[in-house]
């Protein structure tokens, strides 16, 4: 392995923050109404000048109102669900770990229906009751992640079969719950939870909750990332890990925390987006390497990417109709699944 | 500020990394910067949004996320300002300021659109969603999408004073992103007959056409009141509505639907909480409902999937179908807008011929061609053997 310098790790990350730079303004440019590329270059050097006063009126709402918030939903929904899936591909040693094929992303769905079906009983402030939903399905992951990380082991140690089993029977077998819970609901909530759960960014969620998103986004990832060593580690083995000194227990509960509560903020803002933990750490190895000290930042990065481009083609595929990202997503993903099946089987 | 306490924190986080690899700190630490600046720049542009428009600030909406507003919105260099706001309470209890006089008007449910039609304003209508399809002209206007998905910048793209929704239909979260768009929402709630036409009138309040919506609600009152004068004397006919007949999905008792049903004399075997239950076709078996009603926009296409839904098991076993008691009335029924009142006319007139025979009575409101159906004369002429009414 190349030893890791400054120059090298800064020049991927760059890369990969100016490539999402560019999608970030292709996303901006295109959508259901047409925004010119002139218009939208001029608005946005008005912007970096601070003379937004003097913003065209019609982009103004449209450009910066409506696409930017989505955007930046998109662009920390993308990164949040690819540093969990990278996380639980080094804890469960498993290459195929997701949080959506774990099962993770549903139990953290089931999790914020709940809280979304408690909160208005509790008779608590708006602003607190907001609160509840990404409670609600950090409590669901970091469940469904323990249940399925127990049920996985065989003779004490990680099997990578019964692990995936175990995953998607708990997945199946929160589907049910969700669905059950949904019957018994007023059915003026059914019809937009069914919508949510297919992974959705068209809502942004309420202002007050943006900022405390971001700064549990950055506590939970800076979390893992003091644990980027460890999990290099780990890739070889518990065992292994143990005698090179890892501190197994201390890094597993970091990271199951730290990782149940990205997976559970993401999904309580855009539902179940699949695929993405799964994808983006792949393609990043493919071109850095597997190094977590390189991969989190990176992925971060990517995932954050192919968010955007997901978002941007359920935008304007059908538009005005729009599709769900959790279907681009997963048409995207479900393929590259298998590849990484067969790959690893042969 | 705050962003700068994102990267503090972000530079402390990984501290531990950095003693451990005492040679390689600064590439952690860089690393940790990188990621924290890409999503710092994201945090930033998005705190800079909100204060680069200080025409914009609402000092009053801060004590109460929970209101819409109309005010000097960023699309004020497009039209003139408008001159006055009505500070009203919509049908889900939201405060709503609305400018007056209201000029462009977006709605996002299908009932909606009928409603404004029917109340002669669709010149303001400009913009309605995928399935806005009565009357045929509402499809030529420019779509925003569905109704549980509008497409958010096409709304804006109309530039609407007022956005029209209804709680049965639309997300919550669409109303919260329109207010968080500056773009006032009015929201209708009717679970009745009775209170889709007080929503007809109080909509038509809203937009400033009260007369027009009195004039309307009078003359739905008075139809309504000649349906009862025929036929409310009569037996209740047990009916199965069958909104979705694979899976069979039928009407609970607090939906309109159902009180569309006991206005025409009829009574809905099904009796649930829920508002749109699957059903077993074998408790419909058990309580053998005199008649089946579909909602259809061809009925004479409707007619061909009676055959087949006749040969099945389960459906086959009901009276209902073995004596071909179908009756299809127009979908009008399915949307709770004016011209359900048409549909309760359709369905007294079916469901109690004897009542209407008197003379060939033919209803202004009643689309041409609903009175020659082969599964309408089919129903009509197997009643007389009817004596399964309790």
């Amino acid at each position: 392995m190349q030893p890791l310098t400054l120059g090298r790790l800064f020049a991927r990350c760059a890369v990969l923050g100016v490539v999402l730079l560019l999608v970030t303004l292709v996303a901006l440019k295109l959508g259901a109404v047409p925004v010119s590329l002139y218009g939208l270059g001029r608005d946005l050097i008005r912007v970096a000048m601070g003379k937004s006063s003097e913003l065209a009126s019609e982009y103004r709402l449209i450009v910066f109102d409506i696409r930017l918030p989505r955007i930046l939903l998109g662009i920390f929904v993308g990164a949040s669900l690819s540093v969990a899936g990278a996380s639980f591909q080094a804890l469960l040693r498993n290459p195929l770990a997701d949080p959506y094929v774990l099962g993770v992303s549903s139990g953290a769905a089931l999790g914020a229906i709940f809280a979304l079906i408690a909160a208005p009983h509790l008779g608590v402030a708006p602003a607190v009751a907001a609160l509840f939903t990404p409670l609600g399905a950090f409590l669901g992951a970091a469940t469904t992640i323990a249940a399925v990380y127990f049920l996985g082991r065989r003779q004490g140690a990680i099997d990578s079969g019964t692990l995936l089993l175990a995953g998607i029977i708990s997945a199946s077998f929160l589907s049910a719950l969700i669905m059950l819970l949904m019957t018994t609901l007023p059915s003026s909530n059914v019809r937009g939870m069914a919508f949510w759960l297919m992974g959705d960014l068209s809502t942004p969620p309420p202002r007050s909750l943006q900022w405390f998103l971001g700064v549990v986004f950055f506590v939970a990832a800076g979390a893992i990332y003091t644990t980027a060593a460890d999990l290099n580690l780990l890739l070889a083995g518990e065992q292994e890990a143990i005698h090179l000194g890892v501190d197994l227990g201390r890094v597993r509960l970091v990271v199951y925390i730290a990782a149940s509560v990205l997976t559970g903020l993401a999904v309580s803002v855009s539902g179940a987006i699949g695929y993405v933990g799964l994808l983006v750490p792949h393609a990043i190895r493919l071109l850095f390497g597997g190094d977590y000290r390189v991969l989190l930042p990176t992925t971060a990065l990517g995932g954050a990417i192919a968010v955007v481009i997901a978002d941007t083609l359920a935008r304007t595929v059908v538009a005005p109709t729009e599709l769900s990202v959790g279907a681009v997503t997963a048409m995207a993903g479900a393929p590259f699944f298998i590849y990484l099946l067969r790959r690893r089987l042969t | 500020m705050a962003p700068w306490i994102l990267v503090g924190l972000f530079v402390i986080g990984p501290w531990r990394e950095i003693v451990m690899f005492r040679g390689r700190a600064r590439c952690v630490r860089a690393a940790g910067a990188a990621m924290a600046g890409t999503l710092l720049l994201a945090a930033a542009a998005d705190a800079q949004v909100p204060l680069q428009r200080p025409g914009q600030q609402r000092p009053w909406a801060d004590r109460n996320p929970d209101i819409g507003t109309g005010q000097a919105t960023s699309l004020a260099h497009a039209q003139p300002a408008p001159a006055a706001f009505a500070e009203i309470t919509d049908e889900t209890g939201r405060h709503v300021r609305i400018p007056q006089p209201v000029r462009r008007i977006v709605s996002l449910a299908p009932s909606l659109t009928e409603t404004l039609y029917a109340l002669g304003a669709q010149d303001r209508l400009v913009g309605d969603t995928d399935y806005c399809d009565y009357p045929p002209e509402a499809q030529k206007k420019p779509k925003v999408g569905g109704a549980i998905n509008p497409n958010l910048e096409q709304i804006a793209a109309l530039r609407p004073d007022l956005v029209l929704m209804t709680k049965s239909l639309n997300r919550y979260e669409t109303v919260r992103a329109l207010d968080d768009l500056h773009i006032p929402s009015y929201a209708t709630d009717p679970h009745t007959v009775d209170d889709i036409i007080s929503s007809t009138a109080r909509l038509a309040e809203v937009l400033g056409i009260g007369e027009a919506g009195q004039a309307l609600a009078q003359e739905l009152r008075q139809r309504l009141t000649e349906i009862e004068g025929r036929v409310g004397e009569l037996p209740r006919r047990r009916v199965l509505f069958v909104v979705w007949s694979d899976p069979l999905i039928s009407v609970g008792r607090n939906t309109f639907i159902a009180d569309a049903l006991r206005r025409a004399r009829a009574i809905s075997v099904i009796d649930t909480a829920q508002d749109w239950p699957q059903v077993s076709l074998e408790e419909v078996v058990h309580l053998q409902p005199e008649a089946l009603i579909f909602a259809a926009t061809h009925p004479q296409a409707e007619a061909r999937d009676f055959a087949a839904l006749a040969q099945r098991p389960g459906w086959r076993d009901l009276e209902a179908v073995r004596k071909s008691r179908f009756v299809v009335i127009t979908d009008a029924v399915n949307r709770p807008a004016p011209r359900l009142i048409s549909a309760i006319e359709e369905l007294a007139r079916q469901l109690h011929p004897e009542a209407f025979s008197e003379r060939p009575r033919t209803s202004p409101a009643a689309p041409p061609g609903l009175e020659s159906r082969t599964a309408d004369r089919d129903s009509r002429a197997s009643w007389g053997a009817c004596a399964c009414s309790r």
